[in-house]
């Protein structure tokens, strides 16, 4: 399967008044596409502190300081804010606990839809317009520079010319999908409505309908959906149709009304299944040819526009750009080795016992330009390991030494203090307050990030040296022109207010909110929870994300609403194929939704397994104590609570945090940390009764009954 | 869990419990026609999704709000009473005998609504005073100004004690409901010190013993309730209910705001207390496994009413209302092959019943279960009752 998402040995800590908090120490998962992960454990675990930092939305207190999260190739812990906002809500989106504080009071639920959306969409024209410009940029100055200056004024024609109908296509082009969907959707909104209207039961949101139903049906006017010379006809068809449908509101008799609209249904749906003319061949035509289009068959339209194209202007501009490409990639190449022979010789300078302020900032200066010198221009897919590499390596330089300072700092800090707090106990009192540890940042670890930075980007290197031979400069030159055309279409496309309030619709009556015309406008305290709830996962689905994150989404509402928000979470997974990190402590919601889960404890994952294996071979203790202390119908006995709470994270334990609360610790529990062992294939606990020499130890028995239960409904099941 | 020492006293009774709320022109009907009973010793469980009216049931039983019509007698004696219903009633009779006779129902109602705790603490000063005064008669000297000061003391309290106090509620949310410019050791003993309790010594002493009570320890009593953790906040809770020795504990959603690991403890110390004490608990939540573990009988609501009554273990083999079967379809066990095959009943009430003719009520139809039905469908459900045995 893809792998979506991977998280490696990440380490959050949070700086307090009374020292560091370790919340999250060195946890690894990988999620996979349309994959459910269950994430599960007490309050204080770092469940949410791992999906906030996914999320790039840590509190300000927090210090990365370690790790990596890799989303599409990108590590989202060095990538900058400006790359981050393309990145979250738009790929990775959250629904959060409490459905009321998550969304503003004041606001309609309309606007709250609809703001994303419309930022976005302004955005979006921005940064393609930006991308258009630059990439033909460049892709001029290498043809040029491939071709020599002999040929300048042609080539810079030819972009001129690419750049001008290229705009005509993606114009000719939207107005045709625009229209084609208008067409779609009247067909359906007819067809839905007058089934209403058959049976008498028609809905309260009707003339908001039969409105759309007008409009729309006016839009799908095209010479190629619904031709123009029906013009008129529509136009006074859907007049006929509001006047109709405002008497007939009145008398309750709609027969009249039905007529027109099977009269409209006759001239929108044949237009539905037409062929398509190409338009990017026709934009060229239409621009350059100064003729008007011939009158053919659509299929005969496209081979004599493809033809016409092609030797006029294809074949050529498509040879000078891969003579480009490669032109570029060349010089990008002999970069890379040079880089790679400097990033090299950089490595010993970063691995000193105490690192020299003036050399490490010169060295990184020189790997900074050789770096950037190594990033090829024409490459459409950003390199985001090259390009995070210097601004990551100058803020751990930074803080390394920041780090050396404060360190001194702390630590006569602490020794004051404990002087003085050993003074207050050396006369036998109490002293009230509680000795804070030294706030001491780990500089080791801080010069191991940079070798790991340094080695990465070799690695990344030399991977796309050894790839170098096999790629294929015509494919990719079809790829630019693609790419091209992709920004293009985000110039030309705008979101505006009516066509964001359409999706928004749409989207709210595909997350189960009836009447959504209706619900448009009204505000969030109209609402109830479970609603309020269905809001926030449209305004999380709003973009289409890849990645959708749920923090307890279900934690504050009652059990109908709960399973109704699950059902539709787990409908949206399988339509879209989205992944999903499902953060809870109710197993029973984790049973419903997980295909694999990672139980945490004091910032750790200390199992790890598909459902089946949490759920029917559980191996840790706190798992154990996780399924017996909650009841299910058939619990008689008394609970098994978990004794004592969490360990307090700024002093860490020294060996399995959960030592001092479970009922199975052996001594080498409270002195070393359990390593991972392996299960099998899908399942690792991080136990030490699972080692060889561990005596075997049964689960509780409320466990092994509760696994001989289910087995038991299986088979019973199964027989039925 | 069943419990032993459920006895046969009535201890709780509410009667056609209706509460109402009026905003602008519309009237919310939270709680409409609410009847039931809660024995001696036993644990009755309030299920519902949210905004049925159940944390409103157990609001207005403490007299926490005023409610709008039905009777609740505590102990047998009426503490709530409301009058609209027969105000009503009053508007529409028409002959002078029976007006007279429900203006008298709704005077009654009206002073035992406003009157029930001044005549029980009456009732005490008056024991009180039946007890001290031969005593006081017969002594002299210094055993006379001790007795005297007793004497004071108990008529003190006799005089601030009052009949609904003997109710107490656990609420929802630890942090909410705990002020955070009180020490425990004031949270605590609040309750013991308006019934006019002065003696130090002595509310230190009754607080540390509810401290040990719920697996706190007597260091807690003199810090702030931010200190603590959830489960902690929770037990603190505890013990200022249990502190005034209540017959009844109306626990609302108790575990609901709290970790896994951590409802378990508390659920574990209700269970203790209540089997100390022989504790009555009304216990209000929408985490169905947890009432089912914990309560002898459970009601459930739907919309402001009851729609159906049962023993616990009765009401999940045999649930016969249909909101009752969605209800339990929606329940969420850790099990995977059980959940990913799980199929939620939708319960849609105008697709279910057809009441346009025929009005529900709520009907017995096996011994101790109630449903709400009309006819049609009581006569369908005893039928289908006889099909099974």
């Amino acid at each position: 399967m893809e792998n979506k998402l991977s998280v490696r040995n990440l380490r959050i800590s949070f700086r307090t008044s009374n020292g560091k908090v370790q919340a999250v120490r060195g946890i690894n998962f990988d999620l996979a596409k349309g994959e459910t992960l269950a994430i599960v454990g007490e309050s204080g675990s770092g469940k949410s502190v791992t999906s906030k930092a996914i999320l790039g939305i840590l509190a300000g207190n927090a210090i990365i300081e370690s790790g990596e999260i890799i989303y599409d190739g990108k590590d989202l812990l060095k990538i900058s804010e400006e790359d981050f906002h393309k990145i979250r809500g738009d790929k990775i989106a959250m629904i959060f606990q409490d459905p009321m504080s998550s969304l503003n009071p004041i606001v309609r639920i309309g606007r709250q839809l609809t703001e994303a959306m419309l930022l976005k969409g302004k955005a979006r024209q921005r940064e393609c317009r930006n991308n258009f410009n630059t990439y033909l940029k460049h892709l001029n100055a290498a043809m040029i520079e491939a071709e020599g200056q002999g040929e300048a004024a042609r080539l810079t024609e030819s972009c001129k010319k690419f750049n001008k109908f290229e705009f005509k296509h993606i114009e000719l082009e939207k107005a045709y999908r625009n229209a084609h969907v208008a067409a779609v959707e009247t067909g359906d909104d007819i067809a839905k409505i007058a089934f209403e209207m058959e049976k008498n039961a028609v809905g309260k949101d009707a003339a908001d309908r039969i409105a759309d139903i007008a409009r729309q049906s006016r839009e799908s006017l095209n010479d190629y959906v619904v031709p123009m010379a029906n013009k008129q006809k529509v136009y006074a068809l859907t007049k006929a149709l509001k006047r109709e449908f405002r008497r007939a509101s009145r008398t309750k008799n709609y027969k009249p009304v039905l007529e027109v609209l099977y009269q409209l249904r006759d001239i929108i749906t044949p237009a539905i299944g037409k062929p398509v003319p190409n338009f990017f061949r026709m934009g060229y035509y239409v621009t350059f040819s100064g003729q008007p289009l011939p009158n053919k068959p659509v299929e005969e339209l496209n081979d004599f526009l493809l033809e016409y194209l092609n030797r006029e202007f294809m074949n050529q501009f498509i040879d000078d750009a891969e003579k480009a490409l490669e032109h570029s990639a060349a010089q990008s190449y002999a970069n890379i080795r040079a880089a790679i022979a400097d990033l090299k010789a950089a490595k010993p300078v970063y691995a000193r016992e105490s690192l020299d302020k003036k050399e490490c900032y010169a060295t990184q200066k020189a790997l900074a330009a050789k770096v950037k010198a190594a990033i090829d221009p024409l490459s459409i897919v950003k390199d985001s390991v090259s390009w995070t590499f210097s601004p990551t390596l100058k803020s751990d330089l930074d803080k390394y030494f920041a780090a050396i300072r404060s360190n001194k700092k702390a630590i006569a800090r602490y020794n004051r203090e404990k002087r003085r707090y050993d003074r207050i106990i050396a006369r036998g009192k109490q002293a009230g307050w509680e000795l804070a540890a030294a706030n001491v940042t780990d500089l080791n670890l801080i010069k191991e990030n940079i070798a790991q930075l340094i080695d990465r980007l070799t690695e990344h290197y030399e991977g796309m040296l050894a790839a170098a031979d096999s790629r294929n400069y015509r494919d990719e030159t079809v790829g630019v022109i693609d790419y091209l055309m992709h920004n293009a279409s985000g110039v030309v496309e705008k979101v505006t207010r009516s066509i964001a309030k359409h999706r928004a619709i749409k989207l709210m009556d595909e997350v189960g909110i009836a009447e959504p015309h209706k619900r448009y406008r009204q505000y969030p305290f109209e609402f109830s929870g479970g609603m309020r709830q269905r809001i926030v996962i449209a305004i999380a689905l709003a973009a289409n994300p890849d990645i959708l994150i749920c923090d307890e989404p279900t934690t504050a509402l009652d059990v109908t609403i709960q399973s109704q928000i699950l059902e539709l979470i787990n409908k949206l997974k399988v339509e879209r194929q989205l992944s999903v990190i499902f953060i809870t402590h109710d197993l029973g919601v984790v049973a419903n939704m997980a295909d694999r889960v990672a139980v945490m404890y004091a910032g750790k994952i200390v199992e790890y397994g598909t459902s089946m294996d949490i759920f029917y071979e559980s191996a840790h203790p706190y798992t154990w104590a996780l399924l017996s202390s909650m009841p299910d119908l058939d619990t008689d006995e008394k609970l098994e609570a978990i004794p004592g709470t969490p360990p307090n994270m700024i002093y860490p334990p020294k060996g399995d945090a959960f030592a001092p609360r479970n009922r199975y610790a052996m001594k080498i529990d409270f002195e070393r940390q359990p390593p991972m062992f392996k299960i099998s294939d899908t399942h690792y606990a991080a136990t030490w009764l699972l080692h060889p020499d561990a005596p075997k130890i049964d689960p509780p028995k409320a466990v092994v009954d509760r696994i001989a239960r289910m087995k038991a409904r299986r088979a019973s099941g199964n027989e039925q | 869990m069943s419990n032993k020492n459920v006895s046969q006293e009535t201890l709780l009774r509410v009667e056609h419990l209706c509460q109402y709320f009026k905003a602008g022109a519309f009237t919310t009907k939270a709680v409409d026609d609410v009847s039931f009973d809660i024995k001696k010793g036993e644990v009755f469980g309030l299920v519902g999704e949210s905004g049925c009216g159940k944390t409103t049931t157990g609001r207005s039983i403490i007299k926490l709000y005023n409610i709008t019509s039905g009777d609740v007698y505590f102990k047998g004696v009426r503490i709530c009473a409301g009058t609209q219903k027969l105000k009503e009633e009053l508007k529409a009779a028409k002959d002078d005998k029976t007006k007279a006779e429900i203006r008298a129902k709704i005077k009654a109602a009206n002073n035992d609504q406003k009157n029930c705790d001044k005549e029980y603490s009456k009732k005490l000063v008056a024991e009180c005073k039946a007890k001290y005064e031969p005593l006081l008669e017969k002594a002299v000297g210094a055993e006379k100004t001790a007795l005297e000061k007793e004497y004071k003391d108990a008529l003190r309290k006799a005089r601030n004690t009052r009949l609904v106090t003997q109710i107490q509620m656990i609420f929802q949310d630890p942090i909410a409901s705990l002020d955070p410019r009180m020490t425990v050791r004031e949270i605590i003993s609040e309750g013991l010190v308006i019934q006019g309790e002065r003696d130090k010594k002595v509310i230190d002493e009754k607080v540390y013993e509810m401290l040990e009570l719920v697996g706190l320890v007597k260091e807690h009593a003199s810090r702030y309730p931010h200190e603590f953790s959830g489960g902690q906040r929770q037990r603190i809770g505890v013990a200022r209910s249990i502190i005034m020795n209540p017959d009844l504990i109306i626990a609302d959603e108790p575990v609901s705001a709290l970790d896994v690991s951590v409802q378990a403890q508390v659920i574990n110390l209700l269970n203790d207390l209540r089997d100390r004490f022989g504790l009555t608990i009304l216990f209000i939540a929408h985490d169905l496994s947890v009432v089912k573990y914990f309560s002898d009988r459970i009601g459930v609501m739907y919309y402001g009413k009851m729609v159906e009554l049962a023993d616990s273990d009765e009401l999940f083999a045999y649930p016969l209302h249909p909101y009752t079967r969605s209800l339990l379809s929606a329940i969420p066990l850790p099990d995977p092959v059980y959940e990913k095959a799980r199929k939620r009943i939708v319960y849609n009430p105008l697709a279910e019943h057809d009441y346009s003719v025929d009005k529900p009520s709520f009907r017995e139809v096996r011994p101790g279960h109630f449903v709400q039905c009309n006819e049609a469908e009581y006569q369908a459900i005893m039928k289908g009752l006889k099909q099974d045995a």
